[in-house]
Parts: C-alpha cells; structure tokens; sequence
C-alpha cells in the first residue's frame, strides 16, 4: 500500500489495539476486518480495542463490520470494545437505528483497556509476549 | 475485427483477396511504424488499415492494391491523429467565435470553421446577428440596446441564450451528430446555460443517464459553464466515491454555517447511505448537492442512477429489507436522518432519491 496508513493494528501485550485513521470505504473495511480478525488468531489476543474517533461517520455498512468483527473476534475467544465514537457520530448512529451489537464500546483508548482489565484480567506485562514487531 | 494474419504471397491468378492483402502486411507495418511510436496503437491502425484496404479489394485494380494500401495507411494514421488532437482540444474550449488560426493546418480550420458555420446557422436569426455583433464586432450590450430599443441586461440575457444554444448546436456540428431523442436538445441547453431550475424541469440528471449522445456531449458543456459555489456533482463508480460525496456534502452544507456537526454528521451519513445503494444496486450513477434557498435555506441531496431499479419502493422503506450486508438500514436509515425524503424508482430504469435537510431547529 502506497501513502499514509489507514489503519494500524498494535499489539499490547495480550490485547490488539487496532487505530482507523481517516474515513474508509467499503472495501477498505472490509480489508481491515479480515487483517484484524487474522492478527487475533495470530497474535492469540484476548482483547481487541478499536479505535474509530477519526471515523467521520458510522454508518449502516461501518457499524455492521464492527460488530461483524467482534462477534468473529468473541468465537476466537477474544474480547472487543470500539472506543472513540464520537458524539455526533453516536447521535447519527441512534437516529440510524444503528447501534454495535454484542460489542462493547468504550470513551476512549483508556477505559476501553480498563474495561479489559476487568472482565479478560490483567494484561501480562509487554516483556512476556513473544513474536515479532506489531 | 478478425486480425489478419501474415502469409506467403502467391503470384500469378487466381490469387484470393486476402492473400494479396496479407503481402501488404510488412509494408503497412513500416509506414504506421514510422508515425506512431506507440506499438499497440501503431498495431491497432495496421489492422484497421488491412481492414479497409481488403474491405476495397474487389474494387481495386490488382496492381492498385499497394498504393491504395499506402494511401489508407497514411489517411488512417492522420485521422487518428486528428481524433487524439481533437478531443485535446475540445476539452478547453467548446466553442470560440473568435477562434485564432489554428497552427495546425488547413484541414482542421477548416473542419472547425464549418461545425461553427453549421451552429451558427442553427439560430433564430435574431440570436445570430446579437452574437456576430458582439462576439466578432465587439459591440457592447449598451450599444446593442440602443439599437434593438431593449435594455443592456435583456441583451445580455439574449447574448447568453445564443451562446449557449451555439455550445450545443456546434457540438452536434462538430461532431456530426443528431440527437437521437426530442428530449436531447432541451436537456443539452439546458446543460449549456445552467439553468438549474430548467434543468430539473426536463429531469436532465436522469436523461444523461440514459442517453448516450448527451451523456457525452453534456461533458464538455457541464465543464464550460460557470462553476458554481452553491451545487457540487460527484460522479459515483465505485466504493470510493461514496466517502468522496459523504464529504462533498458535509464540506457544501458546512459552508452554511446554519447546521451543527451532529446535523452535518447526519447529513454525511444519510449521503452514505444513499450512495452506497448506487453503487451495490446500479454500479454507477451520481449524486448532487446543492444548496437550496426557496423555500427555506437547506441543503438538497439528489442520488441517481440508470440501474434496475425498485421493484417496491415500499418495502425497500422497510426497516430489514436488504440484499446485501448491511443489515438493511440503508434507505429507511436514511430516510430518518433527513427532514425530507423521496424516491422514484422504475424498474428497467433506475431510481433517483431526493433527500433534503433544512437549516435551523428540527
Ligand atoms: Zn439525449
């Protein structure tokens, strides 16, 4: 791929932090869905947190993905939180009739890793993983 | 057009028509070769050349045949030229009254000196004569008043009809062509003059969907009218396209300043949604914004295409109703982020959704 990145996906320990950095389209969307459903098998992440605050909006098609994402990331055994909707965007969602699903979602990058915490357990510290450069 | 394959030349009767032409081959090739660089195009005139030159065989001499082939070849490569120069040309300019001697020769001067002959003789007499005085003359639209007993804006109007049905007839002229439909003219001037309510009265959107002719000769029409700040056009083929009119749209209602972020936000996403149907549905169309100030001050949004259309409009509003992923919000989603919302769908023919968002309190 040629230019800025779109989206990048970071490992964390036992958790994949996944950062969308400007609008998708569909098919870019899509793309990211599969590299980060293969990175969860990969990485055998237990958390997942998408962050979705440069998304300029949420809709039919963009919501359907995330919670495609978390349902495939919950049947690998990992959990997932979008974090970052922002407020006019969540409003728009609402009056969509669209909402995520099954997946959580969070204010920001913060509470979604403490919420995590709470219901995966602690992270393991960073030194311990194995494999490669995220 | 069945490629013609090199063989042997066989001398002495009977030889058959396209073994003579295929002995031409080498020779054809040389000449191409030595005008056009490119190899696949240079190939695509050999061929053509081979084409016509075994399309005439049988009302050639037999000993004509290599200087025909010559001279087809040399005529085929300088059409080509003029085509490729053409449409260079011609997207600058549509038409010019004034046309400076063009440098590159007689031929095409005179091919452009006749489309503008052919366009003028098209207009009302009246139109003809407003123009020539102004346009070649020089005469300014007071003096032009003055002798006609109007006003200098009435001319002015006048001036701007004329030239804008002149865009439209020289185009025709220009390239041969016409309109295959009593609708094409209309629309075409329409186009021409961007006149936007005219434009909406004989529904051009839809026929430039639908018409070939106009579809290619609205290009060069929409491009030379002014610009305007107030309509922005996004041409939809593809995945693509539906982030580019979703931000043509926040970025046209924005310059509004009478909408939030959470109504822009609404408005960018009700666009996406509307777009992306095209794109599933018809594969290509194209979506309008502009800015609307009767009755009140708001944003219009027009999403069109030439697809199979609706089979039930009705049901399509219903929320779940979908063929793809999606979960079937589009349409209805849509619907409720906007103030109003309308769609004429025919089957066959395509559908076009017109959404608006008003400024102020909902
Ligand atoms: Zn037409």
């Amino acid at each position: 791929m040629t230019g800025p990145r779109l989206v990048s996906i970071l490992r964390q320990g036992s958790y994949l932090i996944a950062s969308i950095h400007t609008a998708l389209d569909d098919t870019e969307m899509t793309a990211f869905q599969h590299d980060l459903v293969e990175r969860i098998g990969r990485d055998r992440a237990r958390g997942v947190v998408i962050d979705v605050a440069a998304l300029d909006v949420l809709d039919s098609f963009a919501s359907w993905t995330l919670r495609t994402i978390g349902e495939v990331a919950r049947l690998r055994g990992a959990v997932t939180v979008v974090v970052g909707i922002q407020p006019e965007v969540a409003f728009a969602m609402v009056a969509l009739g669209m909402d995520t699903g099954s997946v959580r979602t969070a204010l920001d990058l913060e509470e979604g890793l403490a919420f995590l915490d709470r219901v995966v357990g602690p992270r393991r510290p960073a030194t311990a993983t194995r494999g490669g450069p995220a | 057009m069945p490629r013609v394959e090199a063989a042997e030349w066989v001398g002495g009767p009977p030889v058959r028509d396209s073994d003579a032409v295929a002995a031409l081959i080498p020779m054809v090739r040389r000449i191409v070769a030595a005008r056009v660089a490119d190899v696949t195009a240079a190939e695509d005139l050999v061929q053509e050349t081979l084409a016509r030159v075994l399309a005439a065989s049988g009302r050639v001499e037999p000993g004509m045949l290599e200087p025909y082939a010559i001279a087809t070849a040399r005529n085929v490569v300088a059409t080509a030229w003029r085509e490729q120069d053409r449409q260079r040309r011609n997207q600058h300019r549509v038409v010019d009254l004034t046309a400076p001697d063009l440098p590159e020769g007689g031929l095409l001067a005179e091919e452009e000196r006749s489309a503008v002959a052919a366009a003028l003789a098209r207009l009302s007499e009246r139109d003809r004569q407003a123009l020539i005085a102004h346009e070649v003359s020089g005469r300014d639209t007071r003096s032009l008043a003055a002798e006609l007993g109007s006003t200098a804006g009435a001319v002015a109007a006048q001036l701007h009809r004329a030239r804008a049905r002149l865009r439209v007839e020289y185009l025709l002229a220009r390239d041969r062509t016409e309109p295959p439909t009593d609708r094409c003219r209309p629309v075409l001037f329409a186009l021409s003059s961007g006149d936007r309510r005219r434009q909406r009265e004989v529904d051009a959107g839809r026929h430039l969907l639908e018409c070939d002719v106009c579809a290619a000769l609205g290009q060069p029409l929409l491009e030379r009218a002014p610009q305007r700040d107030d309509e922005v056009r996004i041409p939809i083929g593809g995945d693509a396209d539906v982030v580019a009119a979703r931000q043509a749209a926040r970025e046209l209602a924005g310059r509004l300043d009478c909408f939030s972020p959470t109504d822009l936000t609404l408005l960018a996403t009700a666009v996406s949604e509307v777009t992306r149907n095209i794109v599933k549905f018809a594969g290509s169309g194209e979506v309008v914004v502009e800015v609307l100030d009767e009755p009140r001050r708001g944003v219009q949004v027009t999403a069109r295409d030439a697809g199979p259309g609706i089979p039930d409009v009705e049901r399509a509003l219903q929320d779940g109703y979908s063929t793809y992923a999606g979960l079937g919000l589009g349409l209805p989603g849509a619907r409720r982020l906007m103030d109003e919302f309308a769609i004429a769908s025919e089957v066959g023919r395509g559908t076009t959704v017109t959404m608006t968002r008003w400024c102020g309190d909902r």
